[in-house]
């Protein structure tokens, strides 16, 4: 892989992930959109202090995978069991499963109406319940992590696309969740914007956040990922740690995708 | 401010303020015109003068009903456009049937309606108090309510359907029910984009308000109809009554432009 390439995290050490118990269990897990199929009969587990990484062509059913997890998709059939709790059931508060799944979208979705350090508290204040001094502070060392401390009182209009995603990140991260999503988090970022939010990821993997990221960030999968899985029209093809399916792909599909995007 | 438009202009003759000649307000300055000719006539007028201190008291009432009626409406209003986005099919078709009822009966219709019919059976029948049937300010306010929340209702809808779906998640995404969503996240953001249309229903209101001539209503329309009566001066009377309606919308339509480009001019 080329090694000039800006995308790629400086960061070279591996980072030593301590897995502990399954957190997320999926269980064939179908999605029909009308018609179409995305996901065929899908089944994942990730263990607590996992960092997964998703990969595989547009339309491969990765986004929706991940959606799933949270129930922003609900299966057509399947089940997910998201730390002990089965989300299919019916008395299950989905909303209570939420708090603890931090989610980290492609176009950032900041609340364009509230300031930065709104954005960052109102969930605190509103579902946690925490007083606003305490959601204050919690914001502040989370900006401070993120490394936009200044940019508190500023509306995400005026912050740059890089930094729109670390205060999406710092937002999920306030409601202290016990794993984080992300669905392509810097596929809408500017080149020279990218390693900002990936040193931000690479950070919390180090810190061992249980992580399921949906990327084509090779460089990041290469340092911060324990297990990669490629999907190709909505059925998991090949999964593995991050150097095998790079480097000795076992599927043909893999091949062919992995030589398309690496040139 | 001038250097722009002259950039845009491309050289064309300007205006001290920077408008070019060809986009100035001229509507305006012939309003203008009109605003300063009736001015002159009704102060140098006997007849004028009289005509609008007797419908004085009328334009006041045009205004509190056109206040009131436009209050209720915003709350009914969204009400009924919270059910037009709801996914319980009882709520959809509920709030659904009242817009599509309301939108298609015309508003004297409903004025009559409210008056004759609903009023009379809630006020008598219902509540045991007919002397609301006396209260011209709520037999004027409620119709026009009734009819304007549908119109309001179709504002709120467009304006919550016109916030990104991702907001949503995102919110939901954090643990926020549905309700804090639209409380918290949704509706600011519809509301701020919703003003400029908003403004325009309360002008629709305050000209539409003129309609409860026909039931007795003792406002502008009602004034000025009673002072022709009386003086069979029917030039002079519509031209007044036509004079104080326009001031009024005019007034409140550069109050919209000037909301319009604040939101315009927000900061997202």
């Amino acid at each position: 892989m080329d090694t000039t390439n800006p995308t790629e995290p400086v960061e070279t050490e591996t980072i030593v992930h301590t897995l502990g118990k399954t957190i997320i269990q999926m269980e064939a897990i179908t999605k029909r959109f009308g018609e179409l199929v995305a996901l065929d009969t899908v089944s994942l587990e990730v263990q607590r202090g996992e960092v997964l990484m998703i990969i595989g062509p547009s339309g491969s059913g990765k986004s929706t995978l991940l959606r799933c997890i949270n129930y922003m998709e609900v299966p057509t059939s399947g089940r997910v069991t998201v730390d002990g709790i089965d989300m299919s059931r019916r008395r299950v508060n989905i909303n209570k499963v939420r708090e603890e799944v931090g989610m980290v979208f492609q176009r950032f979705e900041l609340f364009p109406h509230l300031t930065v350090l709104e954005n960052v508290t109102l969930a605190q204040r509103i579902v946690r319940k925490r007083k606003s001094g305490d959601a204050g502070e919690v914001a502040h060392d989370l900006l401070r992590k993120v490394g936009i401390p200044e940019k508190a009182n500023n509306y995400p209009a005026q912050l740059s696309g890089g930094q729109q995603q670390r205060v999406a990140i710092a937002r999920a991260l306030a409601m202290q969740p016990k794993i984080m999503l992300f669905d392509e988090p810097t596929s809408a970022l500017d080149p020279e914007m990218i390693k900002e939010v990936l040193d931000v990821m690479l950070e919390l993997a180090r810190e061992g956040m249980t992580m399921v990221v949906v990327s084509h960030e090779m460089g990041f999968a290469r340092a911060a990922a324990n297990r990669v899985v490629f999907m190709d029209q909505g059925r998991i093809v090949e999964m593995g740690e991050p150097d095998q399916v790079f480097d000795q792909p076992q599927h043909e599909r893999t091949q062919l995708f992995l030589s398309k995007i690496l040139h | 401010m001038a250097s722009e438009s002259e950039r845009q202009g491309g050289g064309r003759l300007t205006h001290g303020v920077g408008l070019p000649l060809r986009r100035m307000p001229y509507w305006f300055i012939i309003i203008l015109i009109f605003f300063l000719v009736t001015f002159y006539t009704i102060f140098s007028s006997e007849d004028y003068r009289d005509t609008l201190s007797f419908i004085a008291e009328g334009l006041v009432f045009t205004i509190l009903i056109t206040v009131i009626g436009y209050a209720i409406a915003l709350v009914v209003g969204l009400v009924i456009g919270l059910g037009r986005v709801s996914r319980n099919p009882v709520i959809y078709t509920l709030a659904t049937l009242y817009v599509e009822v309301f939108r298609g009966v015309p508003m004297l219709v409903i004025i009559y309606y409210a008056r004759f019919v609903i009023v009379p059976w809630v006020a008598t029948d219902l509540l045991n108090q007919p002397q609301i049937l006396r209260n011209d300010l709520l037999i004027g306010a409620i119709p026009l309510a009734l009819g304007y929340a549908a119109y309001m209702a179709e504002i709120y809808r467009a304006g919550i359907e016109s916030v990104e779906r991702g907001q949503n998640e995102a919110a939901r995404s954090l643990g926020m029910s549905h309700v804090q969503t639209m409380r918290y996240i949704v509706l600011p953001q519809a509301i701020r984009r919703i003003l400029p249309p908003m403004g325009n229903e309360f002008i629709a209101m305050l000209k539409d308000s003129s309609l409860l001539s026909a039931i007795g209503v003792p406002e502008l329309t009602y004034w000025g109809r009673n002072r022709i009566a009386a003086t069979y001066n029917t030039f002079l009377g519509w031209n007044t009554v036509a004079f104080l309606y326009l001031i009024l919308s005019l007034i409140l339509s550069l109050g919209v432009k000037w909301i319009e480009r604040r939101s315009g001019s927000g900061h997202h």
